[in-house]
């Protein structure tokens, strides 16, 4: 690891002041994702601005309106296990409660989270090439690569899969991202947020130089929601999920009205699936119609030979998100 | 003169699983040499051996202060570290270190520039540094320019016609077959003639050794000349080679090698490496200590890994369940060694009439193999414990019942019957597999294991002593070079010597992994434990029988006439002292006594028995497996702490789960490199993945040496892969041939199924 400074802002607003006036540096929460790049070397930032000593960003708050704030430096542990969390946003919860390990739980942010890198291993060590490191092209896709990880979607360049199982739930609950620089603070909607991979281009977030999160807001809702979450994982703990799923939606006492449908771990990016959403509304949700928005979704997958498996399984949890949806109800 | 001694050994207590099997219990005549103890039998009444003992450094592991090599840190410390070859085969073009060496706080750089590197690992450069971070940026500014060439780096690729050779020397990379000792009777004839017959192909993965504490070591050298290493190894003994003592330019009587803790090393930590005689390099050239431990991603690519296999595996016998042949060709990878290491031990335990096993090594490019935890076994066990399930399923026998036909060790036998209890093998196993209802299917599955290993009484050439020290106040420590790599030596001895000597093992001060004592064995091939145990007695021995020399004079009887019983000594007639009253005879120096291993008996046990079972729930909508219960039997002749001992079966199942379910080595087949080189992306089990273990121990009085002890470590884990994928086969109806046994194997074995 290169040796580095860390500065340690009192507030979100120092934070961005920070990063506007110093070069090469980067936010630092938990730093569970990012020291391990930091020692690889794939990153070599001359400054840490540490979110650590941030007021007000460790907290979760109803807000007046009924929407729910999420600072950025949550961690994964106070969404598990927070009263507020688990009841207003209870997949939210369960996901968080399910990801990693314990200890890692109560390092991990949510800000982190959202804004950590992939872990395909090929970008995570700089002797292998890599499209997003710069290189010309991903040698997961190449002959001979290790595919088991891939994504199956949005894989044409990068075949890398989005590693956080709370994106997919944040997504299902149209939830805006809470972004401040210089300047001052902009609310971003969840879909907007995300970039997809490009030569050079080691983030998956849109978030340009200087920006920080300072939260996560869920918008209020005054209709009943059904909201599910279902992640498969090969270990229970100190892993990843192999796929997440999260969904919500909308009734009129019988069929689904409206729905939202977000997949982790399948593309390079949280994924959304209209294809799930338009085959779910009309139809009163049940196994059956989880199985049609399934097979709709996967109808556009491009698995790779390693990662087809995914298939199966993507199918699979959003027939027990959606299951659990109407268990809850 | 030697005596000669009648005993009883075999299995103690189990009684009921004893009923009517023969053989578990016999008459054994041995003779015993001047100076070895009576052995032990099986009626013996033990106050420690065979209990559960607490570690004697529990309670310092516990709270972080007991010192690894990492911990020892000595003013001045300076830090060795390494650049290495990315790919799987290159010409190293050129190593620049300019940029390296001018960095202020680096203090001795070195590159190889003329080699060509054959593996990801190789080391091409080393940098020593007065910090960590100067370190870091050393190795980071050394540019090396590689000529990339084709190199297969997995056996499949490196067995194809045409392929790159690994050893220029050679036309193939394949090596074998080695057929000698596994071949009898008439396989083909037996194979085309026989009632019943499987055959199916199995593969099994490469898996690193991972272990916690990195390989490597501390220097030091002294102003006086002398100098003192703290290593990670399993062998203090034979740590100090010619090689490294020549690096570090002091004699090897100089040199004091310690190992106190020890974080794992399974097999990978015999000798100095590489690695090492450069950190000895570095400190001779400084004059400063130096330490040098493996990154972990070195630690995945050359600390060691156990071959992976390619099993082609047939089995016949009659319908009513008894083998008549088993047919294989097994092909591994040891890496870029000629193939040493890479067979299978697939065609032990049971009676095989006819058999042809012919094994073929594969060199790849990519780091060698090292001795892994029971070499050999659990891939050959997964091959053979799985093919017996395909066979007893074709010909609609019990898949137990036909291994107690075949298998002819009667101390399994009666285990088979403890564990099929256990698990409740009747009740839970189906005899038509897959025919559990529902999403979940479980199934219960069962394999056997074995062992045989008695220890020895020699270390390399020199003979194997422990020497006991016992001051005047009763104190009494106990001293050899040999190191506690967590298996629980330390107590070990500590309970052996206090049964001698009628002491508590608390109160013995053990003092190990250090070669100012004696030297000790390498702990390797579960054979210290039944090494050391033999010689801690006779030691004790000694104690005994200089203080009765010093009670027979104060006491004026003759020493012939004295008997221990406890730690109480009596004469012939009411005298009487306790242990501690005879050692306030001892003057101020106290007493120093060595007491030796004696040669092996002819034992009555050769082997050590042990059969695991297990059941599983698999998710078949996902191919999620989990383990829900095991139950490990496993004899290791006599017990000595039952707590440690069943502590090794625990680490032994949880490590065959992980290898059943969890533990690969990727490699990319163009560029040669491991992918998975972290703990985060190379998947061992971890504690919430831990099912249920039900241990059961056997002790066994084996015959072998005084203690009748034998070895642990390594049969612990034979057994349980081939467990695990039998349950598998058993919920969901399809064998899933390939380990790691991932979702996406177990969807396309229930796919194959289908179909
Ligand atoms: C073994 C293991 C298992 C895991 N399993 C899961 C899992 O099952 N599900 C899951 O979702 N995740 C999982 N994770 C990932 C983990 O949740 C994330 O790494 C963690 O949340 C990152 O948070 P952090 O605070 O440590 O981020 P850091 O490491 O501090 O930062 C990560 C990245 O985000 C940036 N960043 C951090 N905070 C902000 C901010 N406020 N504004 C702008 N940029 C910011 C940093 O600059 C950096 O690039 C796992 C991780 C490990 C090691
Ligand atoms: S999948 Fe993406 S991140 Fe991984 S090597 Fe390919 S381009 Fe790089």
């Amino acid at each position: 690891m290169k040796a580095f400074r860390f500065v340690r802002p009192s507030n979100g607003r120092e934070a961005a002041d920070l990063l506007a006036s110093t070069k090469n540096a980067l936010v630092h929460a938990g730093g569970v994702d990012l020291l391990d790049r930091m020692k690889e070397r794939v990153d070599e930032p001359d400054v840490l601005v540490s979110l650590c000593d941030a007021k007000g960003l460790d907290q979760i708050r109803v807000e007046e309106d009924g929407g729910i704030w999420i600072g950025a430096r949550v961690t994964l542990a106070q969404l598990a296990d927070e009263a507020t969390c688990r009841r207003f946003l209870p997949t939210l919860s369960e996901a968080a409660g399910l990801a990693a390990s314990p200890q890692l739980r109560h390092r991990a942010t949510v800000g982190g989270n959202l804004a950590q890198h992939t872990r395909c291993g090929y970008y995570r060590h700089a002797s292998f090439p890599c499209l997003k490191r710069g290189g010309d092209s991903c040698p997961v896709r190449a002959e001979g690569g290790v595919q088991d990880t891939a994504g199956i979607f949005g894989n044409r360049d990068c075949a890398s899969a989005h590693p956080s199982s709370l994106a997919p739930v944040f997504g299902s609950l149209d939830a805006e991202i809470v972004v401040r620089d210089a300047k001052g603070e902009r609310l971003v909607p969840f879909a907007g947020f995300w970039a997809n991979p490009a030569k050079g281009r080691a983030s998956d977030t849109r978030l340009r130089p200087g920006e920080v999160i300072e939260g996560v807001r869920i918008p209020p809702r005054d209709t009943k929601q059904f909201v599910g979450y279902a992640e498969i994982r090969q270990k229970k703990a100190f892993d990843w999920a192999l796929v997440s799923c999260a969904v919500r939606y909308e009734t009129d006492g019988e069929k689904v009205t409206s729905a939202s449908v977000w997949f982790g771990s399948l593309a390079p990016v949280p994924m959304r699936s209209v294809a799930a959403e338009e085959a779910l509304v009309g139809t009163v949700c049940s196994d059956k119609s989880a199985a049609e928005a399934g097979a709709r979704t996967m109808a556009s997958a491009t698995p790779l030979a390693g990662s087809k498996y995914k298939v199966a399984l993507g199918k699979v949890a959003l027939k027990r998100a959606l299951a659990a949806a109407r268990e809850r109800a | 003169m030697p005596r000669r001694v009648t005993y009883e050994v075999g299995l103690i207590g189990h009684e009921e699983a004893k009923q009517g099997v023969e053989g578990t219990e016999q008459s054994l005549t041995v003779e015993v040499e001047d100076g070895d103890a009576t052995p032990w039998a099986r009626d013996t009444k033990f106050a420690y051996v065979g209990t559960d003992v607490t570690r004697l450094d529990g309670a310092v592991k516990a709270t972080g202060a007991a010192k690894y090599t990492y911990d020892i840190q000595p003013q001045g410390l300076c830090f060795a570290g390494l650049v290495y070859a990315p790919h799987a085969h290159a010409d190293v073009v050129s190593v620049d270190v300019a940029a390296a060496k001018a960095l202020p706080g680096v203090l001795a750089v070195r590159s190889f520039a003329a080699a060509t590197a054959t593996y990801p690992g190789k080391i091409v450069a080393a940098v020593c540094a007065e910090s960590e971070t100067v370190l870091s940026d050393a190795l980071a500014a050394v540019r090396v320019v590689y000529a990339v060439k084709p190199g297969p780096a997995v056996t499949e690729d490196a067995m194809r016609a045409g392929a790159p050779v690994v050893d220029p020397r050679r036309q193939t990379n394949v090596s074998g077959p080695r057929r000698g000792p596994t071949m009898r009777g008439k396989p083909d004839d037996a194979l085309a003639a026989a009632d019943v017959a499987v055959s199916a192909t199995y593969r099994t993965p490469v898996q690193t050794h991972s272990c916690l504490e990195p390989h490597g070591c501390m220097c030091h050298v002294h102003e006086d000349g002398t100098a003192t290493v703290w290593a990670s190894t399993q062998a203090t003994a034979f740590f100090a080679n010619g090689r490294f003592t020549r690096a570090l330019g002091v004699p090897r009587n100089k040199v004091r090698v310690i190992t106190h803790h020890m974080g794992g090393g399974f097999g990978s930590k015999f000798s100095a490496d590489e690695w090492d005689v450069l950190c000895a390099e570095f400190a001779q050239e400084t004059k400063r200590p130096v330490r040098m431990l493996l990154d972990r991603r070195m630690e995945h690519l050359v600390g060691g890994n156990r071959p992976d296999s390619i099993q082609e595996m047939a089995l016949a016998g009659t319908k009513d369940g008894i083998f008549q042949v088993l047919k294989g060709q097994t092909w591994g990878t040891s890496g870029n060694s000629s193939g040493g290491g890479a067979g299978a031990a697939n065609f032990m335990v049971y009676d095989l009439p006819n058999l042809s096993m012919t094994q073929h090594g594969v060199a790849t490019f990519s780091a060698k193999g090292r001795a892994f935890r029971a070499p050999r076994h659990p891939q050959g066990f997964f091959a053979l414990e799985s093919i017996i399930d395909a066979y007893a399923y074709k010909a609609g026998i019990d898949a137990l019942a036909v291994r107690m036909k075949n298998d002819k060790h009667p101390i399994r036998q009666a285990q088979w019957r403890i564990g099929a209890e256990r698990i409740g093998w009747t009740k839970h196993r189906h005899a038509v597999p897959g025919s559990d209802k529902g999403t979940i299917k479980r199934g219960t599955g069962c394999a056997a294991g074995r062992w045989a290993q008695a220890g020895r009484h020699m270390v390399g050439r020199s003979p194997l002593v422990f020497e006991f020290v016992v001051d005047k106040d009763g104190g009494v420590a106990v001293q050899n070079a040999v190191q506690d790599i967590g298996t629980g030596t330390r107590t070990l001895i500590a309970v052996l010597a206090a049964e001698e000597l009628g002491l508590k093992p608390h109160d013995i001060d053990v003092r190990i992994g250090d070669t100012r004592y004696p030297p000790g064995p390498g702990s390797g091939g579960s054979t210290t434990a039944p090494s050391i145990g033999a010689a801690v007695r006779n030691g004790a021995l000694r104690v005994k029988e200089s203080l009765g020399g010093l009670l027979a004079l104060q006491w004026g009887v003759d020493e012939a006439q004295l008997t221990w019983k406890g730690a109480v000594c009596h004469g012939p007639g009411d005298e009487k002292a306790t242990f501690a009253k005879a050692c306030a005879l001892l003057g101020e120096d106290g007493l120093r006594v060595r007491g030796s291993r004696r040669r092996n008996f002819d034992a009555a046990y050769r082997e050590t028995a042990g059969c695991q079972f297990a059941r599983v729930a698999v998710d078949t909508e996902t191919g999620v497996i989990e383990v829900e219960k095991v139950v490990a039997v496993h004899d290791c002749g006599v017990i000595v702490d039952s707590l440690t001992a069943r502590s090794q079966v625990n680490g032994g199942v949880i490590q065959g789960i992980s290898y059943a379910l969890f533990e690969e080595k990727r490699t990319d087949r163009s560029l040669g490199d491991m992918v998975n080189p972290t703990f985060d992306t190379y998947r061992i089990m971890g504690i919430e993945d831990c099912p249920e273990i039900d241990v059961v121990l056997t002790s066994v009085v084996s015959g072998y040496s005084n203690t009748g002890m034998m070895g642990l470590g390594e049969p612990a884990t034979v057994p349980t892969a081939g467990a695990v994928a039998n349950a598998v086969y058993n919920a969901i109806g399809v064998q899933v041939t390939e380990l790691p046994m991932t979702p996406a194997r177990v969807l396309e074995a229930l796919e194959r199924r289908q179909k």
